[in-house]
């Protein structure tokens, strides 16, 4: 039977309320398979669940009830935990050490020998842009910087599964770019990349599968190519039409936008496009562009959420 | 390694603090004032600067203990870095073990600073070094490694403000561990007994770890006490770090 990278089944966590409180549903049911290699993501609105269920993964929290296995084995398990590189939302590391310091004692936490931890740790300081910068105090890093520190550590022990909690949140454009040509980097190498995410985009680019999240709840785990796919049977047609000839499209198609002498009509049905074709040759226009329409992963989010 | 990986970390952490060092050097600052106060009490100024050395080695090595005690955990649990060292392949009691421990070497250096000061100030006014004073400093340091014991152990479930007014109740009890003792006998009857039993059982007996005044006056205290003293707060620290761990191994980290 193949091995999957991270089986998580029925998880749920409730947390306890304030005194005199109700308690408050923090993840309900959750049952999720990535196979090996992927690179998935978790994606919802704030309050959805996400880091719950980051943390329930790293066991930094403990679910209510539901199990967690990572490559076949407990999460509770720390021959388990040694296979995993993780990155918390925000991440804090100790100021008053030198990102190199820090990358040190995180390998040591690994129980990796000193010259592993100095090899690796040069390594991924350079891969990770701070080359110039290891032998600085985190203190005196932005929060760019220690998002790359952040990074640098979760891969200190060649994990096979990496999970990043929100990871792009706080990078400027530059350092975005970065991170995921790393991600991408990492899954050519067949590592297992597992992130949450608020910015759609970001998610569209990297991820093999994306996770629905809302109040808690899977709405929809998905393929993100057939996702976006789902829409293409409409197309947009863009074409040059003289102004004083534009009278003649009358009110037999739907015009989308009018710029000048540029006409753009979306058709619901790709099966009217050899009609509408002929008619733009009729009216002596110029066809500029046929483009399918692909459904964003943020209409597909707005959709399972209601808005 | 896990465990002395914390523990340097930790220990890195407090050398680097500057409060701490501030501290410390008004500490040592005051037990060398002791030379004049000790100037001041006619016939008396060896007595005097020894006491006095060793009344403000203790208060200041029990402020140190429950500041950076309440401080190390809040800071690790409020500041989130405690997510990175805890997802890792580490059991947490060995977080709390190694974090115990370096707190432990960071108040030994303390110490060993403070009582340097002392010895010091001693040698000034006497030409000698009164090494009679070291058990009595022994004493202090294991009294300051159950305070931190405690402050850690209050911290992994309470806020810092509790966690030291906490800390600080079982200071003051335990040093008042005799008249509680008396009190049990004399409200044997009352409804609040039960209340003054626990305290009295559960809070350890801090003047087991006073020998200050004998060695002061050079009064015999025999290697018995000093050792019963050891074993006796050592016990205690062994079985706050057992319940420290146990509460920290459950601890949701929100």
């Amino acid at each position: 039977m193949k091995q999957h990278a991270l089986e998580i089944s029925n998880l749920r966590k409730m947390y306890k309320g304030e005194l005199g409180e109700k308690d408050v549903l923090g993840l309900d049911d959750l049952t999720l398979t990535i196979p090996r290699g992927e690179v998935f993501a978790f994606i919802g609105p704030n309050g959805a669940g996400k880091t719950t269920t980051i943390k329930l993964l790293m066991r930094l929290m403990f679910p209510t009830s539901g199990s967690v296995m990572i490559l076949g084995e407990s999460n509770a398990s720390r021959r388990a935990m040694r296979k995993i590189g993780f990155l918390p939302e925000q991440p804090r590391m100790y100021e008053y050490l030198t990102g190199r310091e820090f990358l040190d004692f995180t390998g040591r936490l690994f129980s990796l020998g000193k010259e592993e931890r100095l090899k690796r740790s040069d390594l991924l300081l350079k891969r990770v842009g701070l080359g110039e910068r290891g032998n600085a105090l985190i203190r005196s890093y932005s929060r760019g910087m220690m998002q790359r520190l952040g990074l640098a550590q979760a891969l200190m022990n060649e994990p096979e599964i990496v999970i990043l909690d929100e990871p792009m949140a706080s990078l400027d454009p530059v350092g975005r770019k970065d991170f995921r040509d790393t991600i991408l980097q990492l899954k050519a190498q067949g590592k297992t990349i597992f992130f949450s995410s608020h910015i759609l985009s970001d998610a569209e680019m990297i991820a093999d599968r994306v996770g629905i999240l809302k109040e808690g709840r899977l709405q929809r785990v998905a393929d993100l190519e057939a996702l976006t796919d789902l829409g293409t049977s409409a197309v947009e047609v863009t074409f040059r039409l003289d102004q004083e000839k534009q009278g003649r499209i009358g009110d037999s198609w739907q015009k989308v936008a009018v710029q000048g002498g540029q006409v753009m009509i979306r058709l619901p049905d790709r099966k009217q496009l050899s009609r509408l074709l002929s008619d733009v040759q009729s009216w002596e226009g110029e066809i500029i562009s046929v483009v399918p329409v692909r459904q964003s992963l943020e209409d597909i989010f707005m959709a399972e959420l209601g808005r | 390694m896990r465990i002395l990986a914390v523990m340097e970390n930790t220990f890195k952490e407090t050398i680097r603090n500057r409060i701490l060092l501030n501290i410390l050097v008004f500490a040592i600052g005051l037990i060398l004032l002791s030379l004049v106060i000790g100037d001041w009490s006619l016939g008396e100024q060896s007595k005097v600067i020894k006491d006095f050395g060793l009344s403000a080695m203790s208060i200041f090595g029990l402020l140190i203990a429950v500041f950076i005690g309440i401080r190390l955990m809040v800071q690790e649990l409020e500041g989130r870095t405690i997510y990175i060292i805890a997802s890792k392949p580490v059991h947490r009691w060995e977080i709390v073990t190694g974090k115990y421990l370096g707190l432990a070497l960071t108040l030994a250096v303390n110490v060993l600073l403070m009582t340097a000061a002392l010895l010091a100030a001693g040698w000034l006014m006497e030409g000698t070094i009164d090494t009679a004073l070291l058990p009595a400093v022994l004493l202090i340091y294991i009294e300051i490694l159950l305070i931190v014991a405690f402050s850690l152990f209050f911290s992994s479930f309470s806020s810092p403000v509790l966690s030291a007014i906490f800390t600080l109740t079982v200071f003051i009890s335990g040093h008042l561990s005799g008249y509680l003792h008396d009190f049990v006998k004399l409200y044997e009857d009352r409804g609040f007994h039960w209340l003054l039993k626990l305290i009295y059982y559960v809070v350890p007996n801090l003047e087991k770890l006073n020998i200050k005044l004998a060695v002061v006056e050079h009064l015999k205290t025999g290697p018995h006490a000093v050792v019963l003293g050891a074993v006796y707060g050592l016990s205690y620290v062994l079985l706050l770090l057992i319940f420290t761990s146990l509460i920290f191994e459950k601890k949701d980290l929100k």
